[in-house]
């Protein structure tokens, strides 16, 4: 347990550490400590989104689903390789050459300046932080778990370390540091999560390694190697919609955020590759060769959803030395406060630019939106606590892979019509967006409020909540967007024209 | 994504990129990702179960395609 206690100790402060380093270095301006100083490279980049990405979610969700239900759930995986790829080929450069040009500091306010409306700017920004910060909450409880695991200490203690890093981290560093520090964080995750796994099956299957899992797994749980799994659940309809809700990740405002620090347009040339075979072709198949094929032959009869969720963990510390399920303990807070990092930046950003600045105080200074943004943070982290706190009463016990995918996602997707409208549509207005993210929302909300007798949300129809919203609020803003004024020609001046001269410009290079 | 729709090469690859999402689509409709009435289930080299093939085949088209345009077409290069 002292052994425990010092490594875990030496890692928070690697990052305390680097999180002061980066306080010296800032230029203490608001678009350094929001945007680090629009100097990010594809390097950083990539290990930044990755690992933004990547949350505790990649440790315990994902194999926990997979374990329970076979492999149907990897086409979320797929789409989200896809959706985010989509975001720095399609959207990115034009969001980043439009905030670069006019110092945005904010998506929304990209789309507040572009549509021209205050009000949308605080339904976005309401949005986004509605959905964001309990799934920001769900970082501290994976850690919680993990320590409730491995110490037997009860879950708080984890959550509230993780806490007290994360407002460490995020209050000192901003973003140059969060994106830094993912790299250090990214490499702690991957040596964790990788080591156990050539580590475990060297141990449980030494002959024939995956092939031996699999040949295991076949005679005691067949079901568990396609779709649609032991229990029936994944279905064709219900794959391609976890295929088409993955693909929605190009538009989680935390990733979104990401692409407006790049230093230049090559960054949008490049990433997809880094995305495509580092994420997609490798960093993403190791949890899933843990959840479906490793977990399962190694520790089979494991039903209940919370033992699911912690399965990997389980397989670690029934083979593995203690010391190395500490290592491994480090690599899961590793990820959720690289994800949660960037959670609480982005949300700080939206508090202290869109609220703040955006509406309730114009004048702000520069000083003045940083500090707000800095102890907004403290904030966020007390309020998106009470997810942990709502698990250790009993009040929520859902699986965290499904809180994603079917809380967070659908709420982010409301924003993705007037996102792509706005970047890409010349049509798109002012009305249409505000009438389609409030339709959606409202649809949203509801449906989820609102259960049948037997428990289900009656509203979507017995579909995943992307499906009937996003539809519709698309729908909406089309419509109402042909129903009303084009936009004026000095915005379509400022945000296609001029940005497309900038982005075919050498200059830029 | 505006660029791409101005020349031939970027329609290709737009093209490309949603037939590759059809045809996912397509194969996972069809039932390809569920093991045969009485067989074993499919396992590509002895472990890579049909729904990881699917997707592994899926990025490499979304690789090959961006490959090509990006570093020969993209009109932002």
């Amino acid at each position: 347990m002292v052994f425990d206690f010092i490594a875990l100790g030496v890692f928070s402060l690697i990052i305390i550490v680097m999180a002061a380093y980066g306080y010296k270095l800032s230029a203490k301006t608001a678009e350094d400590y929001m945007m680090a100083g629009r100097t990010i490279g594809v390097v950083v980049m990539f290990f930044f989104v990755l690992f933004a990405i990547s949350s505790s979610w990649t440790f315990y969700g994902f194999p926990g689903v997979l374990y329970l239900h076979g492999p149907g759930y990897v086409f979320f995986i797929w789409g989200s390789v896809a959706g985010f790829a989509g975001l720095y080929m399609f959207l990115g450069p034009r969001l980043w050459a439009l905030a670069k040009i006019n110092r945005f500091l904010s998506p929304i306010e990209v789309l507040a300046e572009r549509y021209e409306s205050k009000a949308l700017r605080v339904l976005l920004s309401i949005t986004m932080l509605a959905f964001i910060i309990p799934y920001v909450g769900i970082q501290p409880l994976g850690v919680g778990r993990g320590f409730e695991a491995l110490t037997g200490l009860p879950l708080w203690v984890g959550a509230v370390y993780t806490s007290v890093l994360l407002i460490i981290l995020v209050i000192l560093g901003g973003m140059r540091i969060v994106a830094w520090v993912n790299i250090f964080l990214g490499m702690v995750y991957v040596t964790a999560l990788l080591g156990s796994l050539f580590w475990v099956v060297s141990i449980v299957f030494p002959d024939a390694g995956l092939v031996q899992a699999a040949t295991t797994l076949v005679e005691i749980d067949p079901a568990k190697l396609s779709a649609p799994g032991p229990l029936g659940e994944y279905t064709s309809t219900l794959m391609i919609g976890t295929f088409v809700v993955g693909l929605m990740a190009f538009c989680w405002p935390h990733v979104v955020i990401g692409v407006m620090t790049a230093r230049d347009k090559k960054l949008f040339r490049w990433f997809p590759l880094l995305i495509f075979v580092f994420g997609g072709l490798f960093f993403y198949i190791i949890p899933f060769i843990w959840g479906s094929l490793v977990a399962p032959a190694a520790l089979p009869g494991v039903t209940s959803v919370a033992e699911a969720d912690s399965i990997v963990q389980t397989v670690i510390q029934t083979y593995l030395p203690r010391w190395f399920a500490v290592l491994v303990l480090m690599g899961v807070i590793a990820a959720a406060v690289s994800t949660a990092a960037v959670q609480l930046m982005t949300s700080s950003i939206i508090v202290a630019r869109d609220l703040v600045q955006g509406v309730i105080k114009p004048d702000a200074n520069d000083k003045q939106i940083t500090a707000i943004a800095r102890w907004s943070v403290v904030g966020i982290v007390i309020f998106s606590l009470s997810v942990t706190v709502a698990v250790q009463i009993g009040a929520g016990e859902e699986a965290m892979a499904l809180y994603l995918t079917n809380v967070s996602v659908p709420g982010f997707a409301q924003w993705a019509p007037a996102l792509v409208g706005g970047l890409l549509w010349k049509r798109g207005t002012k009305q249409g967006a505000l009438a389609g993210t409030l339709v959606g929302v409202t649809y949203l909300l509801l449906g989820m409020l609102i259960k049948g007798a037997d428990g289900s949300n009656i509203l979507f129809f017995d579909l995943h909540p992307v499906v009937p919203t996003l539809p519709l609020n698309l729908i909406v803003y089309i419509v109402v967007s042909h129903l009303t004024p084009r936009p004026s020609e000095q915005i379509e001046d400022v945000f296609f024209n001029e940005v497309d001269d900038y982005l075919r410009s050498e200059r830029t290079v | 994504m505006l660029e791409m729709k101005t020349h031939r090469a970027g329609k290709i690859f737009l093209a490309v990129l949603v037939l590759s999402i059809i045809a996912m689509m397509v194969v996972v409709g069809l039932g390809y990702m569920e093991t045969p009435e009485g067989a074993d289930p499919i396992l590509l080299f002895g472990w890579m179960t049909m729904p990881l093939v699917a997707g592994v085949a899926f990025v490499l088209v979304w690789l090959i395609a961006y490959l090509i345009y990006f570093f020969k077409y993209w009109p932002y290069r």
